[in-house]
This record gives C-alpha cells, sequence and structure tokens, in this order.
C-alpha cells in the first residue's frame, strides 16, 4: 500500500536524502533554502512535517507556494474552531492547484502549504490558513509539488487523526 | 431509466464546478454519499431545496459522508450558484447532457432549459443504490430527517467497527494514555 503522507521541510542546504528538493525565493527574488519532500515512514528532520502524500510530483511545473508555520512555541489543536473554518473556506473557494496541512502528531495544526500557479497566485494572499498563523509567500522551483483534484467536500475531518487533510480517504475499508 | 434502489449508479465522469474533470467514484472515495440532481439555478424549488442541503453539510462534513451536485448548468455558472449558496461540496456540469441521457433524467415538460428531472439517490460506496428519490414534486424530495436515516443505515452496513470497539473488561487498564483523534 502506498504511503498516503510524506514529510516535508523548508531547509537552508538542499538535502541529499530527500525524494524530491528544489530551490525557494521569496518575493522579492532572494534565496529561502529549499522545499524537500521525503516520501517515507521515518521522519528525516526533526523540523519536517506530515504532508497529503499526493502533492509530490518529481514533474510539477515551477509554483508560487503559501506557507503557513505556527510561530516558535506556539501549538494549537488541528479541531480548533480557527482550523475548522480556515478548511470550511477552502473548500468554499474556487480550489487553487493543491493545498495540505501540516501535522507533527495526531493532534496539532502545525500549519499548511498551498500550491497555486497561473491566475491562482493572487489568491494566495487570501489563504484562509494563513488567519491563524503567518504565511511565507515563495516560489519553488520545478519538480516537488504537483497539482491535486480539489477536495470533493464537505468533509473536513481528517481520515484517521495521522492523516494531513485533504487527504480525503480510508487507508482500509472501514 | 434512472437507477433505482439496488441498482448500480453510473461512474459519470463531467466537469466539476472549477472545470475539471471528475468522476462520481473519485468524488466518493470510499463514503455513503448523496447524489443529486437538479434543473438549474433559475428555480425556486431547486434553491429551497439546496438551502436544506447547506443546513445538512454541517453534519456531513464531519460524518465522512459526502454531496454531489449535478444540473446542466456550464462550470461559470455553477461555481457562482455554489458560491451564493455557501455549499462546500462539488457541483458537476452536464451542459452536453450526456449524463442525464445516460441516467433518462430529462424533464420532459421543460421543452426551454431541457433540465435534469430534479432527483435524489443516496449511494453506498461501490455506487450501489441504497434509496432514490423522484423530486419531480417537491414533496417527493427526502427531508433532512430521511438523508439522516439513510446515511446511518449506509454507514451501519459498511463501517466494520459501527460498533465502537471498546477493551474487553479484562484489558482494561485504566491509567492508558488515551489515543487522540481515533474517533470517527
Amino acid at each position: 500500500m502506498s504511503l498516503s503522507w510524506h514529510w516535508l521541510a523548508l531547509v537552508d542546504e538542499r538535502p541529499d536524502d530527500a525524494t524530491a528538493a528544489a530551490p525557494v525565493h521569496g518575493a522579492d527574488g532572494a534565496p529561502a533554502g529549499f522545499l524537500a519532500i521525503w516520501a517515507r515512514r521515518a521522519k528525516p528532520l526533526p523540523a519536517a512535517r506530515r504532508i497529503d502524500a499526493r502533492l509530490l510530483d518529481r514533474e510539477g511545473a515551477e509554483a508560487c507556494i503559501s506557507l503557513v508555520r505556527p510561530p516558535p512555541g506556539v501549538r494549537l489543536l488541528f479541531d480548533d474552531l480557527a482550523v475548522q473554518h480556515a478548511r470550511r473556506a477552502v473548500l468554499a473557494a474556487l480550489p487553487l492547484d493543491a493545498v495540505t496541512t501540516l501535522l507533527s502528531d495526531a493532534s496539532h495544526f502545525e500549519g499548511s502549504l498551498t500550491v497555486a500557479r497561473g491566475d491562482g497566485v493572487a489568491r494566495l494572499a487570501d489563504d484562509p490558513f494563513a488567519r491563524i498563523f503567518p504565511a511565507r509567500l515563495l516560489r519553488v522551483g520545478a519538480g516537488v509539488v504537483g497539482r491535486l483534484a480539489a477536495p470533493a467536500g464537505p468533509v473536513i475531518e481528517r481520515y484517521g487523526s495521522a492523516q494531513p487533510w485533504p487527504q480525503d480517504r480510508f487507508a482500509v475499508a472501514r | 431509466m434512472a437507477p433505482s434502489s439496488g441498482e448500480a449508479f453510473p461512474d459519470l465522469v463531467l466537469r466539476d464546478h472549477a472545470g475539471s474533470e471528475r468522476s462520481l467514484s473519485d468524488l466518493v472515495a470510499g463514503d455513503p454519499t448523496v447524489v443529486q440532481t437538479y434543473r438549474g439555478w433559475w428555480c425556486p424549488k431547486e434553491q429551497a431545496f439546496l438551502r436544506k442541503l447547506v443546513v445538512l453539510q454541517d453534519e456531513m462534513e464531519v460524518a465522512y459522508t459526502r454531496i454531489v451536485s449535478i444540473s446542466i448548468d456550464p462550470p461559470a455558472v455553477t461555481a457562482a450558484f455554489r458560491a451564493g449558496l455557501g455549499a462546500r461540496w462539488t457541483f458537476l456540469c452536464d451542459p452536453d447532457r450526456v449524463a442525464q441521457q445516460q441516467l433518462g433524467l430529462l424533464e420532459t415538460t421543460d421543452t426551454v432549459y431541457r433540465p435534469y428531472v430534479p432527483a435524489v439517490f443516496t449511494l453506498f460506496p461501490d455506487l450501489t443504490v441504497h434509496r432514490a428519490y423522484d423530486g419531480y414534486w417537491f414533496w417527493g424530495r427526502p427531508t433532512l430527517a430521511e438523508l439522516r436515516q439513510d446515511m446511518r443505515a449506509i454507514t451501519r452496513a459498511v463501517r466494520p467497527d459501527w460498533a465502537a470497539p471498546t477493551p474487553s473488561p479484562s484489558v482494561v487498564d485504566p491509567g492508558a494514555e488515551r489515543h487522540e483523534g481515533e474517533t470517527p
């Protein structure tokens, strides 16, 4: 069975062991490190967070991203009303290329990654998850993130607490 | 003829309200689902019924159950209608009336719009129809209570852990840490 989540981190140096990685630049064009994804069960770095595995696409084109992360030392339950409302707002809007929440355990919201290309880039500034924690608008090179089918809705729950939303089905029939 | 109880609902492939091609089986993705056909944005009966479904989505969104709506409206019209309703589920668009013909749901009494016959189907994850409702007359449509009963019946049938897994008395450890987030 394929993994339903992968690991993602924004790091200073390109990791040798990542499944995919590409340079990242800020809105001002300044280098901002590398966005890396690891397709494996074991956590590769302390800073890595779980993402919906479907985001990984080594053929994915260059993209703009909104990367939302909690400030150091801040933790928020995934079931917090603010996180619920952000998920609803994502479903209500026209879809962008991809979205995933970030997880480090079964209980806490650790941020989000939203991917946009073309006309959708301007809408990254209205990322609903950026109402919860600060967002960085970045440009990531090709070969890391793809384009997903939009979440079917209206489900806002995770399919198992370890699964990053919007991963949309149980791993086994239940 | 539209599928009836016990029959297979076709795995339609249509564009969604954002213009992306979607298959019904991928939208259902293992969950009990309400599939609804409606005449179009302009029909007061559809507006009234969809507002009821919008109320129900607050339960559907936490219950691993889904809604899919289908009409002949094109994506741009459908997206505007969906946004106005506040719906957060996927709407499918059949402006060429291909799926309408496949389902046998052309409303022959409306020769202007040639819309879908309003209908509601509650589906098992494998797209087998649990119940079919003919909504040509408004009162033929299911109430929210009936939809809840259908979702309960399907969920009970397809979730092996419908009866909550609990420890037997001999293995209960009162000091054990509860594993968070596994409640369905």
